[in-house]
């Protein structure tokens, strides 16, 4: 199912930034600390023979130590699929944005912005995207508490100026 | 026959015989007066009745439902329709122009019926027979812009402003080569008395000699009372209603009213001009061969209106200055020249 | 106040607005009727079915799957069950296979046949709308007499199909299927070869090869781009393997070009259904699962190729009866991004086109 190159060349890019792979039903896995997920990304993108260089999602993930940034990558001119995971901390769930490397990540950034807070560095606009703009809070992390109905009561207050 | 053909012409003498003296002030007053009210009605039921053929006509084109509930075949609903309108809550936006936004409807409406006093509904059947009825025509029809206009900007709504501004640019535009499209008609009669116009035809409709102005008559006229492919003004998928985003009630009611008045008005003057008008087979009296023409003329323009899509504003307005225009010119120099050699011709061997 | 010179306003279109197809919301820069700037506001139709995923256990969580592109259910629950399906390995039968696909291509003709309605009653064609809707219920149809539902059938279980279709369903769509070439002959002739739709469409709002795989634009959008790929293709899933069919693809990059390749995908559809009714075999269609699911520790990325762009779904089993987590990756929401981009310039028309040859369904677009 995966490529011997494509195997290759992730534990290559593996090697360079201490990451993990892992085969998981046939797809590869590389787990990353969020600090080189730039550089990790543009290499992948830029892999000899395969390149994984279209950003097919992104998303977070929670896992109550540390947060998760999932890239699934795959490639509009061949059947190779990676998946790259950066690891974050939950508590300054800081990582750099890969806009520069693909415009259309702009709303998938802000999705996971909106749901779990992860703060993208150098992203053009940064904002809530399905919430609204004073919400309080990350709904897709695990410790957020959902409440009733009755008791969320989400009164929108009017600003002053508005 | 004829005591058919001159029922209402007969029914005026015997109002105006009900006076001791027929021509007296008070018999010109009354006479006025029913007239007016008569042209009244006629708009508004023709009106309220063409909302309903309207749709009676999508639904034979588009296969869909259409109304089929009230009386045969949903024939009644135009009534329930007006009911409908007359009892609705009748909404004033805060911020508006409240006197232009309260005028507005309201003059395009009498515009509207000022339209049909020249129109010619049979031999001598006309509310005022104007000497220039072609020209009072063009003058009052083009107030319909103002009205759409004051609409747009009392809404206080960038929609309608938007609407209001594009009813400027393509009316105004459609406007020349509309008037063009006349000026061959009235070469060859050398009249521009509507009634007169119509006698010309008693022989031949002009639509035979002048089929080009025809052409540019109708498609000017449909740009003229915004209908599709030129409905910029409403364009309902891009600026919503346009100028009649605020309106609700009967204020939303009279602005249709006066849409579809001038569907008639125009189809009525295409009629009296090209197809000429109360003539016809004697098997029907001419006032009904005058209404069975509007209609086919209606039947045309929702036949155009079902089928084409609104067209792009900036291709509208080269249609009308690049096409249309030079179309209608070439139109003028060609009746010219035809007028020549006929007289040429009349004056050889007839002469 | 006075102002010297002309300036520029802006116009708030939508939420509630006929042409923005359901809740969509942008903010319109406008100098007179031209375009300046587009911003578009999602997030009115968000219901939150990735959080609702982590409460629901997995088979309780299919019918949510219908309403993400409400206009094509079925293509939606596909990709679900199927990513379920590959996460703990079940084999599911053969005929439900072949109703799979029946269903998923019938859907995706229904969504396009709308988005080819909906584009043209945005300039104005009302006509063609109603021929598009006419030929749509008979598809509706169908899924009504076999699943109960109409828009969102709900038909798709984990290891199958919810039950075998009834007698009368086969005859229906061979006489569905009969019909079809003159269907996609009429709406070429009033919509498609018109004139005036034509000047509408051509040329305008194009959206460069290179600009599209940087947008991360799929489906339809990108064909239309000149990128041949499809997820069909590319990665079969199912049984699309075994059908011989073709990607249609188009060069033109405008919205004319993204309007007609629906209607070539509607043929390759068509194609793809005529070959699977022919080949259906009998037998069961829901094969042995257990009542409670438990599928075990992992992670599976499926993708599949929805008419509105492509789906994937990234489902995380922790072994619990209960997904620790499922991200839904759908095009709309994706696709959204090139409408600013491609209206700069053009007029307040244009970019109701422009909109509407998108394709966007606002369940998918916000979840």
């Amino acid at each position: 199912m995966v490529s011997d190159i494509l195997r290759v060349r992730v534990i290559e890019l593996a090697a360079r930034f201490n990451g993990e792979v892992e085969e998981n039903l046939g797809e590869l896995e590389l787990t990353v600390d969020g600090r080189y997920i730039l550089e990790a990304l543009t290499d992948a993108r830029n892999f000899a023979d395969v390149p994984c260089d279209f950003l097919h999602d992104l998303c977070g993930m929670d896992l109550g130590d540390h947060l998760e940034v999932v890239y699934q990558l795959s490639s509009l001119r061949g059947p190779q699929r990676l998946r790259i995971i950066a690891r974050v901390e939950r508590d300054n769930p800081v990582i750099n944005s890969v806009t520069q490397i693909w415009k259309g990540s702009d709303f998938l950034e802000r999705e996971a912005f909106d749901m779990f807070g992860l703060q993208f560095r150098g992203h053009p606009n940064l904002k809530r995207i399905y919430m609204w703009d004073d919400f309080e809070g990350y709904p897709m992390r695990k410790d957020y508490v959902i409440e009733s109905h009755e008791q969320r009561a989400v009164m929108r207050v009017r600003k002053e100026g508005e | 026959m004829d005591a058919l053909n001159n029922l209402f012409v007969n029914i005026a003498a015997a109002i105006r015989g009900l006076f001791a003296d027929s021509h007296s002030f008070g018999a010109d007053l009354s006479i006025n007066i029913i007239v007016f009210i008569m042209l009244f009605l006629i708009m508004v039921v023709a009106a309220l009745f063409l909302s309903l053929v309207e749709r009676k006509f999508a639904h034979w084109v588009s296969q869909r439902s259409g109304p089929n509930r009230l009386g045969p075949h949903g024939w009644f609903q135009f009534i329930a329709d007006a009911v409908k309108m007359l009892g609705k809550e009748d909404i004033t936006p805060a911020n508006v122009d409240k006197f232009l936004f309260k005028m507005a409807p309201m003059m395009l409406v009498g515009v509207t019926l000022m339209v049909f006093g020249v129109i010619p509904f049979g031999e001598e059947m006309v509310a005022i027979d104007l000497d220039l009825g072609i020209l009072y025509f063009f003058a009052v029809s083009s107030l319909t812009t103002l009205g759409i206009l004051m609409a747009g900007w009392a809404s206080n709504n960038k929609y309608s402003l938007l609407g209001g501004l594009r009813a400027v640019a393509q009316m105004i535009s459609y406007e020349i080569p509309l008037i063009f499209s006349l000026l061959g008609v009235v070469m060859i009669t050398q009249t521009f008395n509507l009634s007169a116009i119509i006698e010309a035809q008693k022989t031949i409709p002009f639509i035979f000699l002048q089929p080009l102005a025809f052409l540019i008559f109708l498609i000017a006229g449909i740009a003229e009372t915004n209908r599709a492919p030129f409905d910029h003004v409403q364009g309902e998928q891009e600026i919503v209603a346009g100028p009649f985003t605020e309106y609700s009630g009967l204020r939303w009611g009279l602005f249709m009213l006066a849409e579809y008045g001038n569907v008639v008005a125009t189809s009525a003057i295409a009629v009296t001009m090209f197809l000429g008008g109360w003539y016809g087979p004697e098997f029907l009296p001419g006032w009904l061969w005058f209404i069975l023409k509007i209609w086919l003329v209606i039947f045309l323009m929702m036949w155009v209106r079902w089928t084409f899509v609104r067209m792009r504003i900036d291709h509208l307005m080269h249609f009308a200055w690049k096409i249309l225009l030079p179309l209608a010119l070439v139109n003028i120099f060609l009746t010219g020249l035809g007028i020549y050699v006929y007289d040429l011709f009349i004056v050889r061997i007839g002469g | 106040m006075m102002i010297e010179g002309t300036q520029e306003y802006s116009l708030n279109m939508g939420p509630q607005h006929p042409s923005t197809h359901g809740v969509f919301r942008m903010v319109v820069h406008l100098d007179g009727e031209v375009v300046t700037k587009v911003e578009p506001k999602i997030g009115y139709l968000h219901r939150g079915l990735e959080k609702m995923a982590e409460s629901r256990t997995y088979t309780q969580f299919i019918p949510y799957t219908d309403r993400l592109d409400y206009l094509a259910g079925p293509h939606n629950s596909l990709g679900y069950v199927q990513a379920v399906e590959k996460l703990m390995d079940t084999e599911v039968p053969e005929r439900a296979e072949y109703l799979r696909i029946i269903f998923a291509e019938l859907g995706r003709i229904a969504s396009h046949l709308v988005m080819i309605a909906s584009g043209s009653l945005d300039i104005s064609g009302w006509t063609p709308w109603s021929y598009c809707f006419r030929d749509r219920e008979r598809i509706l149809d169908l899924f009504e007499m076999t699943a109960g539902n109409r828009m969102t059938p709900n038909y798709f279980r984990i290891g199958g199909v919810s039950q075998d279709v009834p007698e009368e369903f086969m005859p229906a769509l061979k006489s569905f299927l009969e019909d079809m070439p003159e269907m996609i002959e009429e709406y070429y002739g009033i919509f498609f070869g018109n004139e005036i739709a034509q000047s509408r469409m051509k040329s305008v709002g194009i959206l460069p090869k290179e600009l599209a795989e940087n947008l991360l634009i799929t489906g339809a959008n990108l064909r239309a781009s000149g990128v041949q790929y499809d997820v069909r293709k590319a990665e079969p899933y199912g049984i699309y393997d075994r059908f011989d069919f073709e990607i249609p693809v188009l060069y033109g990059c405008d919205t004319y070009d993204r309007h007609f390749i629906r209607l070539l995908e509607i043929q390759e559809s068509k194609k793809i259904i005529e070959q699977a009714y022919k080949d259906i075999p009998a037998g069961p269609v829901m094969t042995k699962v257990p009542k409670v699911l438990k599928p075990p520790v992992g992670k599976v990325y499926h993708r599949v190729e929805n008419p509105k762009g492509e789906m994937g779904w990234y489902i995380v089993s922790n072994g619990s009866t209960k997904p620790a987590r499922v991200r839904i990756r759908t095009g709309a929401f994706v696709n959204v991004q090139m409408l600013p981009e491609i209206v700069k310039g053009w007029k307040i028309q244009d970019l109701v086109t422009i909109f509407a040859s998108m394709d966007l369904v606002l369940g998918e677009v916000d979840k």
